[in-house]
């Protein structure tokens, strides 16, 4: 009788530990793998993304409106990068905590300082994204600004678990940096170099790292290569030499193969978000394979 | 979570409603790929908008787009013989035109795909309701000028509502959904030999989208190709395991 007393004690700490558990879900997996460091048992965190997915398109699935109706956080990248599958996703959730303008959206692209911001927006290129480029989070010195902005809005949804909160976050800043000068000292090998890539993901990474960037293999964001920009791109690459081409893991790689091949380059794989690659478990481990398959000879 | 499945149900059954009709309709008059080819060109008149008009004038554009393609292969299938073969080139024209007119715009592609792959998913109600009232308008008016027509009319007038049908089911639910949902419940119904095809139709096609979202619900599955996946394989077991028909029988509709 004690012990199943005793039970049904521990069932009840643990549903009220629960209940007092706070659910954010992320658009993608490094958001939540840095919630996790943050919030740790505080907080429930779910990702709707996979880590191998295009960032621009996301297949919609029954559980992201089961995940998006629960949640009393949802933080987004920002930039307009969510902006090909989210919005209706949270319209179908018809959660007033997380739709615009309420107090559990939050969206990270508002700390860090944004990239290739369009001067005047002209109709003449397209659809230019008017905020600029958003792949700001794949420069590992802006972990630090989300981090921050996501502990200090823990604290204002959850003050309870403040203390926490701000515990936690001093310990994951203290091992950033650790990292950060680690990795910072590994890529000083690289400045100065020229590279590649598929699309505009790492231009916040080759910024910080003084890496020159002489293309992109697709024509446009978004359009696949056609021939004629090859044939250009072949020819700068006659006149330049070019270390690397740098390949996302979801866009096609034939075209950036084929040059590596023809021109003699090596094409790196690059993972772009947590779980992209099977190395890429959290976020410190995704900028530890990135910088181990930059600098592995 | 059951008004998310309402919703895809829903959908589902109001497009079943009249797509059992057309399904019947062209696999009798052995037109299938129709349907494709009417929602390619209705994509291209929304990529010709959203090219040149920046997205003005998206659904009267995309209409007009359909119906022409409608009305050519009205005429074709009484004048050509190899009206397949048209029917495939027209739905490959509209596909790489709008892949041509994207290529040449940042991000068009996926704002293309935004505005023409609909996900069942997230339909609002409002919209379902409208699309509801505008097949009940169509269904009288079909069953109406189907008994008076005769000749070319009834063929005008089939390829018209098919065209318009189809524009605003592409819009609801996307081109692979329509596809399937108007030709398998129709195939597999041409398999039985009782009842009235079109009521067996319907039946089988609401059987078929519950099963399907039920899984897409339990398993996590894309709500959209789950509804693909199912209705295409209960078409193509139903094919494999019924008697070939006699030659001289041909589907009632």
């Amino acid at each position: 009788m004690k012990k199943a007393l005793i039970v049904i004690f521990l069932h009840f700490v643990c549903v009220s530990l629960f209940a007092e558990q706070l659910h954010v879900v992320t658009t993608y997996p490094y958001i939540a793998s840095i919630v996790e460091q943050i919030g740790a048992k505080n907080v429930r965190v779910h990702p709707l993304a996979d880590g191998e997915w295009d960032p621009h398109t996301i297949l919609p699935k029954p559980s992201f409106i089961a995940h998006l109706r629960r949640a009393d956080l949802l933080i987004i990248n920002g930039a307009q990068l969510e902006i090909g599958w989210l919005p209706p996703l949270m319209k179908q959730s018809n959660n007033p905590k997380i739709s615009v303008g309420g107090q559990g959206l939050f969206d990270l692209s508002r700390f860090v300082q944004l990239i290739d911001i369009p001067v005047g927006v002209s109709r003449a290129h397209g659809d230019i994204h008017p905020d600029g480029n958003p792949h700001y989070y794949l420069d590992p010195h802006n972990i630090p600004l989300i981090a921050n902005a996501i502990m200090e809005k823990l604290c204002d949804l959850d003050p309870a678990g403040a203390s926490d909160y701000r515990k936690n976050h001093a310990l994951f800043i203290n091992k950033w940096e650790t990292r950060l000068t680690q990795w910072d000292k590994a890529l000083v090998k690289l400045k100065g170099i020229a590279v590649i890539e598929y699309h505009k993901i790492y231009d916040y990474f080759l910024r910080r790292y003084g890496i020159e960037l002489l293309g992109t293999v697709e024509t446009l964001p978004g359009i696949p290569p056609t021939s004629k920009h090859i044939e250009e791109l072949e020819t700068k690459l006659q006149t330049s030499t070019v270390q690397f081409i740098l390949q996302d893991v979801y866009n096609p790689d034939g075209a950036s193969l084929h040059l590596a091949h023809k021109h003699n380059i090596k094409c790196i794989k690059l993972p772009h978000d947590v779980g992209a690659v099977r190395e890429a478990e959290d976020i410190f481990s995704l900028y530890d394979e990135i910088v181990r398959r930059l600098t592995n000879e | 979570m059951s008004d998310i499945l309402l919703t895809a149900f829903l959908v589902s059954a109001v497009l079943l409603s009249i797509n059992s009709y057309f399904g019947l309709e062209i696999i009798r008059r052995g037109i299938i790929f129709t349907d494709l080819a009417i929602g390619q060109m209705a994509a291209l008149g929304a990529g010709l908008s959203l090219f040149f008009l920046e997205g003005e004038y998206l659904y009267p554009i995309s209409l007009s787009l359909s119906l022409l393609a409608g009305l050519i292969i009205a005429v074709a299938s009484r004048r050509s013989n190899n009206v397949e073969a048209f029917i495939g080139l027209m739905y490959a024209f509209g596909l790489s035109g709008v892949y041509i007119l994207l290529s040449k715009s940042y991000h068009g592609m996926e704002k293309f795909q935004n505005l023409m792959a609909a996900d069942i998913l997230f339909t609002p109600l409002e919209e379902i309701l409208r699309t509801a009232i505008l097949y009940a308008v169509l269904g009288v008016i079909l069953i109406v000028m189907h008994r008076k027509a005769k000749g070319v009319m009834r063929d005008l007038l089939f390829f018209i509502t098919f065209s318009i049908t189809v524009t605003s089911a592409v819009k609801l639910a996307g081109v692979l959904i329509v596809f399937s949902l108007l030709v398998a419940p129709a195939l597999i119904s041409t398999t039985i030999r009782k009842g009235i095809p079109i009521v067996n139709a319907l039946i089988i096609g609401i059987f078929l989208n519950m099963i399907a979202i039920s899984v897409s619900y339990y398993l996590d599955f894309p709500t959209g190709y789950t509804i693909v996946f199912v209705n295409s394989f209960a078409a193509l077991i139903a094919s494999a395991f019924s008697q070939k028909a006699k030659s001289g029988d041909t589907v009632k509709c």
